[in-house]
């Protein structure tokens, strides 16, 4: 009970008894927050700051997890501190019972670059800096010319984890590819050992060097960046978590990602965010998948640009189109 | 003659052709309404939602700053859009055309309505009629309510539909109904969607490939197609429909790029080996030198005596 609370007491007993036994009922859920999980306690001590320095009442206002105000008495209050390896841990174990893959549609794509530019975003990457890029491609002069966006492949048999000396770059359950940027020595070779030329180098200083300046790093974001280590494209891990869709997957105007659990036989799609059967989808576009003859396994798919509804535009011409 | 015959083939010609850009609406969609009228609350969630989901394509209305597509996404401020009447845009935003996306997934009717109430704020010739508040007659003052339940034998999932009042329970009948299955980053319709029968029965296929967790569960979602008429009243069941699956872990095998515990165990016993055998040379070549050291001192006490 807060100061005020007391204060109100005092004059009505009745309204006394019900405070006292909401406080009793509030001291049985105590036991239930008292297991929930460090993150809760984690709002639980910031709470508890926050009432430390607003009353001297016996109890304290906290929100849990669950957005829920409840009060604390002081004497059950603990001090939390993180560990500073939960984001190492558990950027290398991955997320349980997961198999992510992506359906990239090049009928649809007409070179937005929206995923491009959302990807920079949530990256910290420079406009010539990528994770994801979208190529122009024609496979003959007698075929018609189309735009690919490429990611990494999440290879099943990634040659860039085999060849990295320090075991910086590795493979989790759900199937990503991730760097540890504190680890990487910046060696290159797994960016000579990839086939899809997906990683790129940090040259220069990343652009945000100074405002991600003494932030946590965050191995599923790659956030902040390192200056003379390698980045590339994390599924975006970190969204998966918490259970939305990868940046570059919901940026798209044009309905061209699919992503999804392979174990549940379904993709969703970022734009229109139909729920649709996996394989069925892959069956009926005859999809295929990058250099697959390489044995890499990846775990992005391609639908063919068949039944293109608008003409190939090279990316300078519709970008100045995009300004006029 | 000859002129005006060419001229009579080029209109023939031509005719189909425009009317194939014509996007037309079913004459049942044309006329729907929206159940509340619009007003700044409205305007303001429609001009967010439209920000988020159409401005990319359409631009700012009344700037006809709209990409550069072929076709043109045109200017929602101009006439050619807003001649258009409410259930016409509601029809075209649900279920989009080309590259025009359908929205019907990412927004929920009553944000439809909202995006059209934002849009009609750009005309002003524009008066809002409003859907007459359907008190469904049919059923008045009852609940209705969905029970669904698998039938493991044909593998069929039976949806009842049910009007429920203080004293009795009707079957809602000739309902267009749903079933959608939660997956992580949507729901997955199950079957087509069915209509109740006279017992407010509708019964959907189950397919072969529906995937549940390890022990076949899966979250199974019931909904009205109308919400209009029957609200959104819905209902999510546990059912054991799916197919068990077990998932595996992608690091689960040995393999080259896997980490040290999971090398392959060739390569563990190959470098073993190596390093075994390199040692064996070094300890060898430190116990030759340690035998010439041995001979000098033998050699050099001979000398002395
Ligand atoms: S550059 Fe970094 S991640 Fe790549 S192989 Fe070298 S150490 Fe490993
Ligand atoms: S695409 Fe390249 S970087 Fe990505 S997993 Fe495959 S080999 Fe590695
Ligand atoms: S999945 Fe994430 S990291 Fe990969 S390209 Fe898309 S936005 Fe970038």
């Amino acid at each position: 009970m807060s100061k005020k609370d007391k204060e109100k007491s005092s004059e009505d007993p009745k309204i006394d008894e019900i405070l006292e036994s909401s406080r009793r009922d509030f001291l049985k859920k105590v036991g239930i927050v008292g297991a929930a999980s460090v993150a809760g306690a984690a709002a639980i001590y910031s709470g508890y700051r926050y009432e430390h320095a607003k009353s001297d009442g016996e109890s304290v206002k906290v929100l849990t997890e669950d957005n829920r105000l409840v009060l604390i008495p002081k004497d059950q209050m603990k001090d939390y501190k993180p560990d500073p390896k939960r984001l190492l841990l558990r950027g290398r174990d991955g997320i349980k019972g997961k198999k992510w893959v992506m359906i990239i549609d090049l009928s649809k794509c007409r070179n937005a670059r929206k995923c491009v530019n959302a990807c920079q975003g949530a990256h910290h990457l420079r406009p010539y800096e990528y994770h994801i890029n979208t190529l122009q491609m024609q496979e003959s002069v007698n075929t018609p010319a189309y735009h690919m966006p490429k990611p990494c492949q999440h290879c099943d048999n990634p040659p860039c984890v085999s060849v990295c000396p320090v075991d910086a770059t590795f493979k989790r359950q759900d199937g990503i590819v991730l760097i540890d940027n504190e680890r990487c020595i910046g060696c290159r070779f797994c960016m000579a050992a990839c086939p899809y030329s997906a990683r790129m180098f940090h040259w220069q200083e990343p652009l945000a060097a100074e405002a991600d300046k003494g932030k946590e790093y965050d191995i599923e974001l790659n956030v902040p960046q390192k200056k003379g280590t390698i980045s590339k494209c994390l599924f975006s891990a970190d969204r998966l978590r918490e259970g939305a869709l990868p940046y570059c997957v919901s940026a798209c105007p044009n309905g061209v990602f699919y992503f999804g659990d392979e174990n549940e036989n379904a993709v969703t799609n970022g734009t229109t965010k139909e729920t649709v059967n996996l394989k069925e989808l892959l069956e009926k576009n005859g999809a295929y998948r990058l250099m697959a003859e390489l044995g890499t396994k990846p775990r992005v798919y391609y639908l063919p640009p068949k039944n293109r509804i608008f003409d190939f535009e090279k990316g300078e011409e519709q970008e100045y189109k995009e300004l006029t | 003659m000859r002129r005006y015959f060419f001229g009579l083939l080029l209109i023939q010609l031509l005719i189909p052709t425009l009317s194939a850009q014509e996007w037309i609406v079913p004459a049942d969609k044309k006329g729907k309404l929206s159940t509340f009228p619009f007003n700044d609350e409205t305007r303001k969630a429609g001009e967010k939602l439209y920000s988020i989901n159409c401005m990319s394509c359409h631009g700012t209305p009344g700037k006809a700053n709209y990409l550069p597509l072929v076709p043109p996404p045109g200017d929602p401020a101009t006439e050619k859009i807003q001649k258009n009447n409410d259930g016409e845009i509601f029809y075209k935003v649900s279920v989009g055309r080309g590259q025009m996306p359908s929205f019907r997934s990412v927004l929920t009717s009553n944000e439809i309505w909202n995006v059209v109430s934002f849009l009609r704020s750009f005309n002003t010739a524009y008066k809002q009629q409003v859907m007459p508040v359907i008190t469904s007659s049919a059923y008045p003052g009852a609940v209705i309510g969905l029970l669904v339940s698998f039938n493991p034998a044909d593998s069929t999932i039976i949806l009842k539909a049910s009007a429920t009042s203080e004293k009795s329970s009707v079957p809602v009948a000739d309902a267009e109904v749903k079933l959608l299955v939660k997956r992580t980053f949507g729901m997955l319709p199950v079957d087509e969607p069915q209509t109740t029968d006279k017992e407010g029965l509708a019964t959907f296929r189950v397919p072969a490939d529906l995937k549940g967790d390890t022990a076949g569960m899966v979250l199974v979602s019931a909904r009205f197609t109308d919400e209009d008429v029957f609200g959104s009243a819905g209902k999510d069941t546990l059912l054991n429909a799916g197919q068990k699956v077990t998932p595996v872990s992608l690091v689960a095998q040995r393999a080259m790029w896997n980490n040290v515990r999971k090398a392959p165990v060739w390569i563990i016993l190959a470098y073993g080996l190596g390093v075994l055998i390199a040692w064996g040379f070094i300890l060898l070549v430190l116990m030759k030198l340690r035998d010439i050291y041995l001979v000098g001192e033998i050699v050099s006490s001979d000398k002395k005596e």
